[in-house]
């Protein structure tokens, strides 16, 4: 059920994605000519493409934040609602499938993102040097921290991540505590995110970060022996992507709770 | 089990507002019943609870005696007042969604339904008028072969032909194993077709009775009686 | 189309009522098949519970025979047919007669006023 709901899911979003991201490829392109451009006459125009293209980008950021808005509250809270939840499918999953369909196009965007800075930047020789590069330099660091570095790849990547879900899932709760209003949504929903957000850094003040200093005593950086400490380091990040993991957790169940026990559609 | 749907005891406040105060009912299969009442009276919130859009604040409400989740809505074949579908799909999407969610939808009977009122499945909703968008909806509810429909003010909005295509298909939809609730105003065009009533105002259940025991004992229509209870 | 019922009557003695008229008045000659339930009820647009009462009655009446395997038929014993299509008629014409004499006019009259009736239709 849950794929069937990741399909729906992506079929109704990605519509919208992919005008954007060819607009600002191709604009990357248009503006990798137009900047070689020296002569007055042309300069008018790179700026004016210069414009464009990074309207494009804060638009296509503003597009996936928009667009993850708008699919949880309008396909769940509102008349869509009727039909998504009295599907003979868990409510979690509902949330699921559009939180992972959310990081999807936030990292979607990332990299077409970063493609199009690419386009515009890269110089003729760069590629062939990056490759020249990167193999004497992944060497030298595999030589200097050994097969930690994997780990440490696959931390980075799901702590990455974590992040992510998590910023989805505070939004998410905020639209659900404002669907528990019968007026002013909106605001409440703007008062829930900043309540939720407050209550957190709170809570890591409060609770997480004495927690973690009498776990972890005596933690100094020591940047020239990395390799001492690393166990210390260790725990550190596995440490902050546990606090992360755990409040990604509790919006999440928070949502869930209001969607099973609180709804009320209108 | 001969009982498909089960109210006990049961309550739904809003704030302070009772909308449904211990209400007990009981519905068999193989019936067709309409649940009628006035404006507020409490019978989408009944229906609501028994889709699991509202949770009871007390006492409880069974489908085949289990309590609303994803296992009663795999029996169940709602239909809301309100049009509920996005407005961009076509239709022959629509059905393809509710193929792949539900086993029992059966396809060919939805596009036979379409193909008899003039429908064509490429349109996309927006383009249709009210009364269309309704006969698609409740198409869609019927092409379900579910165990219990919950109707809701299904013929509201459409004209009196549409009326009688709907009332014909609720009835060509009927088997003994399951159940179909009206909730509805329209009394007089849906009686003859009902065996049961279930009058219900201010959240409590006013009156049970077969259609002909009204007229038997009372000497008049449902329609009629409602009318007499129901005074303003 | 469906059949012409009444409001304030119960419907599954119309249905009866209806039923009958269609076996006396050769519709369902004797030992005809009937619908099934479902296609009686559809074409009534009736609810089919309500029907399957009515041709209960019309079967303890003897109107209308079940078999176990192949559904109902009209009774093929004509001599029951014409029993309850007499009573039908005796029911009839005494509820015209009580309405003729609460109208004040006595047997004799409302014969004449028959008769005459009569005698212009054979024309």
């Amino acid at each position: 059920m849950l794929s069937k709901l990741l399909k729906y899911e992506i079929k109704a979003t990605r519509r919208i994605f992919g005008p954007i991201y060819l607009a600002l490829l191709i604009f990357a392109i248009v503006n990798r000519f137009t900047l070689n451009f020296s002569p007055e006459q042309w300069q008018m125009s790179a700026v004016l493409s210069m414009v464009v293209y990074i309207s494009i980008m804060v638009g296509m950021f503003v597009m996936t934040l928009i667009v993850m808005i708008q699919r949880f509250y309008k396909n769940l809270l509102s008349a869509e609602g009727y039909l998504m939840l009295t599907l003979p499918i868990k409510s979690w999953k509902h949330i699921v499938s559009k939180l992972l369909v959310s990081m999807l196009w936030i990292i979607a965007s990332s990299l077409v993102a970063m493609l199009s800075i690419l386009i515009i930047a890269l110089q003729k020789g760069d590629i062939a040097a990056l490759i020249r590069e990167s193999g004497p330099f992944f060497q030298q660091v595999y030589a200097y921290v050994g097969s930690w570095i994997y780990l440490w790849s696959i931390e980075a990547v799901i702590g990455f991540l974590l992040c992510i879900a998590s910023g989805i899932l505070i939004v998410y709760a905020s639209i659900a505590v404002g669907h528990l209003f019968n007026n002013h949504r909106i605001f409440a929903s703007f008062g829930a995110f900043v309540l939720l957000n407050t209550l957190s850094q709170i809570l890591i003040v409060i609770v997480f970060v004495p927690l973690g200093n009498t776990c972890f005593p005596n933690f100094s950086f020591n940047p020239v022996d990395l390799m001492a400490m690393h166990c210390v380091i260790q725990g550190a990040i596995a440490y902050l992507m546990v606090i992360t993991g755990l409040l990604a957790a509790a919006y999440f169940a928070l949502t869930n709770y209001i969607l099973t026990k609180r709804l009320n559609l209108e | 089990m001969s009982i498909i749907l089960e109210c006990n005891n049961l309550t739904k406040k809003f704030g302070n507002k009772a909308a449904l105060s211990s209400l007990h009912l009981q519905l068999e299969r193989g019936r067709i019943v309409g649940l009628l009442g006035p404006n507020g009276s409490g019978k989408t919130t009944l229906i609501k609870l028994a889709n699991q859009l509202l949770t009871p604040t007390a006492g409880d409400i069974l489908i085949t005696g289990k309590k609303p989740g994803v296992e009663t809505k795999k029996i169940v074949s709602y239909l809301p007042e309100r049009t509920y579908l996005n407005d961009w799909m076509r239709v022959q999407q629509i059905i393809e969604f509710f193929s792949d969610f539900y086993v029992d939808f059966n396809k060919e009977k939805a596009y036979e339904m379409l193909r008899s009122l003039n429908i064509n499945p490429d349109d996309r909703l927006k383009t249709m008028s009210k009364g269309t968008k309704e006969k698609v909806q409740l198409i869609l509810v019927m092409s379900r072969e579910a165990q219990l429909y919950l109707l809701d003010e299904p013929i509201g909005g459409v004209d009196p032909a549409a009326r009688d295509y709907i009332l014909k298909t609720i009835l060509s939809n009927y088997n003994e194993n399951a159940t179909v609730l009206i909730s509805t105003h329209l009394i007089s065009d849906i009686e003859n077709i009902l065996d049961y009533v279930v009058f219900i105002n201010q959240g409590q259940i006013v009156l049970t009775s077969s259609v002909d025991d009204i007229r038997k004992e009372k000497g008049k229509s449902v329609d009629a009686l409602f009318r007499e209870v129901f005074k303003c | 189309m469906p059949w012409e019922l009444k409001s304030d009557r119960p419907i599954y003695t119309q249905l009866i009522e209806q039923i009958e008229l269609l076996i006396f008045s050769g519709v369902y000659p004797p030992g005809a098949k009937l619908p099934s339930v479902r296609d009686l009820a559809q074409d009534a647009a009736v609810n089919p519970n309500t029907m399957q009462r009515a041709l209960a009655k019309l079967e303890e009446d003897g109107l209308i025979i079940t078999h176990r395997t192949s559904g109902r038929s009209v009774t093929e014993d004509a001599s029951i047919i014409k029993k309850a299509k007499t009573e039908l008629a005796q029911e009839q014409v005494s509820t015209f007669l009580e309405k003729m004499r609460l109208m004040g006019f006595e047997q004799k009259e409302t014969v004449e006023i028959i008769n005459g009736i009569v005698g212009g239709i054979k024309i």
